[in-house]
């Protein structure tokens, strides 16, 4: 491999993201609103009264119940949402934003007639893919990983008055943004390089896409509640696997990553 | 004879909506600007695309630079430069990000990168936008940023998608004399395809005419005149139409193939120059006033439409000249 030439194409790639404000926003908006609007929100109704989610804790399986009910009352809010509930969510940043930026760099290449002109330099295929890989897999687990940071720290600020101590991050959460969230972007990506390599713009990458991806986003956050659970060495697992599906999607994808093959799709 | 830059025999390339390109062999020489002509989908950018390692044939051999490009495919590029059709050209960069991104690609030293992309963006007019995104040029702007990043590694080897269209009388008359001099001073081979017959003509010293996928002919112009047309044609100035009893003696001579009449006189067909003389003594003998005597060398694009025409009647198979199947 030539990292000369993959740092070339990956610094253009992230200069265009960065420039691009179809891409910059979708990618700011929803970690916004998930990592930074809703623990300020919860910490400060929070602050002000104590919610009963008694009720609420109690439909919910023993597991999550006991952990909440044991702390004190005006803490229970805080510990459901912030530490169990947004856990799971949150796996939809990385998921949507290596979802989009592969879109644009696979299927938007060619849709900007940019892709020949790459074609016809000395860049190996392999090369090429790995350049595109990384430029979707790196922001993705940036944007996942800083926006962690904010969220732990927007959550213990808001939270100090009612905890009085460094709640986040879990063990849980531990697990869920270094094992899991680039899991899954590399999931997102795997399914949308196969996505792109089979239709003719990023629209129409992003309509199928999103239709591949969706359900996974369900899927996701309905199964990862109680996975976090189950305890983290089921959790260890499930990642593995995740790992396993995305590895072999971009494996596969490479190798249909042949100059031939999109030459003939120009 | 040096040996030739590029080469390839039989080269075919199908598509699911058919056959892009059946059996190309051809060959162009260093110093040479090699034109492809055609009309639409005749097949020349597949055969830019095949020639530059992009595209693989589904059959036949080419040898670029002495390199096999689909095996050797990195080490071509690294050596050829490239205009495509559209230029293709990153909108959200600017010109220059455009080139120096082309530049770190090659694996050109980033200090002289510069100064290199800047001087070419001078060169073709381009030096104060370097700075301005894409997104807004127009269409020769885009053109001409593109060229620019085509020679930016001083190619062997250059592949040219229809150069000028799109550019400006000057700008165009600039971009030939350079590619002009690129080939003649600096030894640099040009694969040229164009729709400009007259642009053609004023570089290319051998053209290949493509129909559908098929090499209908390959040669100089002279070469492919000769072997349209026998002998020469000369133009002569009777100050008014040649009549139908001139044109009758003069078709009888032996050495005149053929006579038309032409507005201020006639265009004769004959054997050679030699024959001139007579031609013109026969038209004072038929008591007319002979004002000039021009003998005309088909032009590229005389030669070009009458291969139009013939493959048009004799289909793909017909005997057409410069290629010797
Ligand atoms: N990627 C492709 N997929 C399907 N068909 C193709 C592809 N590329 C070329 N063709 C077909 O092959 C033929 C030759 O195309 P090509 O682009 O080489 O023509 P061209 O001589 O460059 O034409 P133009 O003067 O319009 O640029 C056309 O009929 C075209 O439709
Ligand atoms: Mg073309």
């Amino acid at each position: 491999m030539n990292w000369t030439v993959i740092r070339a194409l990956l610094a253009r790639d992230l200069g265009m993201i960065r420039r691009s404000r179809a891409l910059m926003l979708p990618m700011l908006f929803l970690p916004t609103l998930l990592l930074v609007v809703l623990p300020a929100a919860i910490g400060l109704s929070a602050r002000e009264r104590t919610l009963d989610v008694e009720t609420f804790v109690n439909m919910l399986p023993e597991s999550i119940a006991e952990p909440v009910l044991s702390a004190p009352p005006e803490e229970r809010l805080i510990i459901l949402v912030l530490g169990y509930m947004v856990a799971p969510l949150f796996l939809i940043v990385p998921l949507m934003v290596s979802s989009v930026l592969a879109a644009d760099t696979f299927a938007g290449e060619k849709e900007r007639k940019t892709l020949e002109t790459l074609l016809h330099l000395p860049v190996s295929d392999r090369d090429l893919y790995v350049a595109k890989l990384l430029s979707t897999f790196v922001p993705s687990t940036a944007v996942a990983w800083v926006g962690f940071v904010v969220f732990c720290v927007v959550s213990n600020v808001v939270c100090w008055p009612v905890m009085g101590r460094v709640f986040i991050p879990t063990r849980t959460w531990m697990l869920v943004i270094f094992w899991l969230a680039p899991a899954v972007a590399a999931l997102g990506l795997g399914v949308m390089v196969r996505v792109s390599l089979r239709v003719e713009n990023t629209q129409e990458a992003q309509q199928l896409g999103g239709a591949v991806v969706l359900p996974m986003v369900v899927v996701a956050v309905g199964q990862t509640t109680g996975l976090l659970l189950a305890g983290p060495v089921v959790t260890v697992v499930v990642g593995l696997v995740v790992w396993l599906i995305a590895g072999t999607l971009n494996w596969r994808g490479m190798r249909a990553y042949r100059r031939n093959t999109m030459a003939a799709r120009l | 004879m040096s040996d030739p830059v590029l080469s390839c025999e039989g080269l075919t390339r199908h598509f699911p909506s058919g056959t892009a390109l059946d059996g190309l062999t051809l060959d162009a020489r260093a110093g040479e600007v090699l034109a492809l002509l055609g009309p639409n989908g005749a097949g020349k950018t597949t055969t830019m695309r095949l020639l530059n390692g992009v595209l693989s044939p589904d059959a036949g051999t080419a040898t670029v630079l002495g390199l096999n490009p689909w095996r050797q495919g990195e080490e071509l590029r690294a050596r050829t430069g490239v205009l495509t059709e559209n230029a293709g050209l990153d909108e959200r960069l600017t010109a220059l990000e455009n080139l120096t991104f082309v530049a770190r690609v090659r694996g050109m030293d980033p200090e002289a990168a510069r100064p290199r992309a800047m001087e070419l963006l001078e060169r073709f007019g381009m030096a104060h936008r370097a700075d301005v995104r894409v997104q807004g040029f127009s269409t020769g702007q885009r053109k001409r940023v593109a060229l620019a990043r085509a020679l930016l590694h001083d190619p062997e080897l250059l592949f040219l998608d229809e150069p000028t269209s799109g550019l400006d009388p000057v700008a165009t008359r600039d971009v030939v004399e350079l590619i002009g001099s690129l080939a003649a001073e600096h030894g640099r081979t040009v694969v040229l395809c164009t729709h400009f017959l007259g642009e053609a003509g004023r570089l290319a010293s051998r053209m290949a005419v493509l129909f559908s996928g098929h090499l209908h002919a390959f040669g100089t112009p002279e070469e492919l005149a000769g072997e349209l047309w026998s002998g020469v044609e000369v133009r002569l100035d009777l100050g008014h139409q040649a009549d139908g009893d001139l044109l009758r003696t003069l078709t009888g001579l032996t050495h005149v193939v053929q006579c038309v009449p032409v507005e201020q006189g006639l265009l004769a067909r004959v054997t050679s120059r030699d024959a001139v003389p007579s031609l013109v003594a026969a038209c004072v003998a038929a008591g007319k006033s002979v004002y000039a005597a021009e003998p005309r060398q088909p032009s590229l694009e005389d030669v070009y439409f009458e291969i139009e025409a013939r493959s048009a009647r004799l289909g793909p198979t017909g005997d057409l000249p410069g290629v010797h199947r």
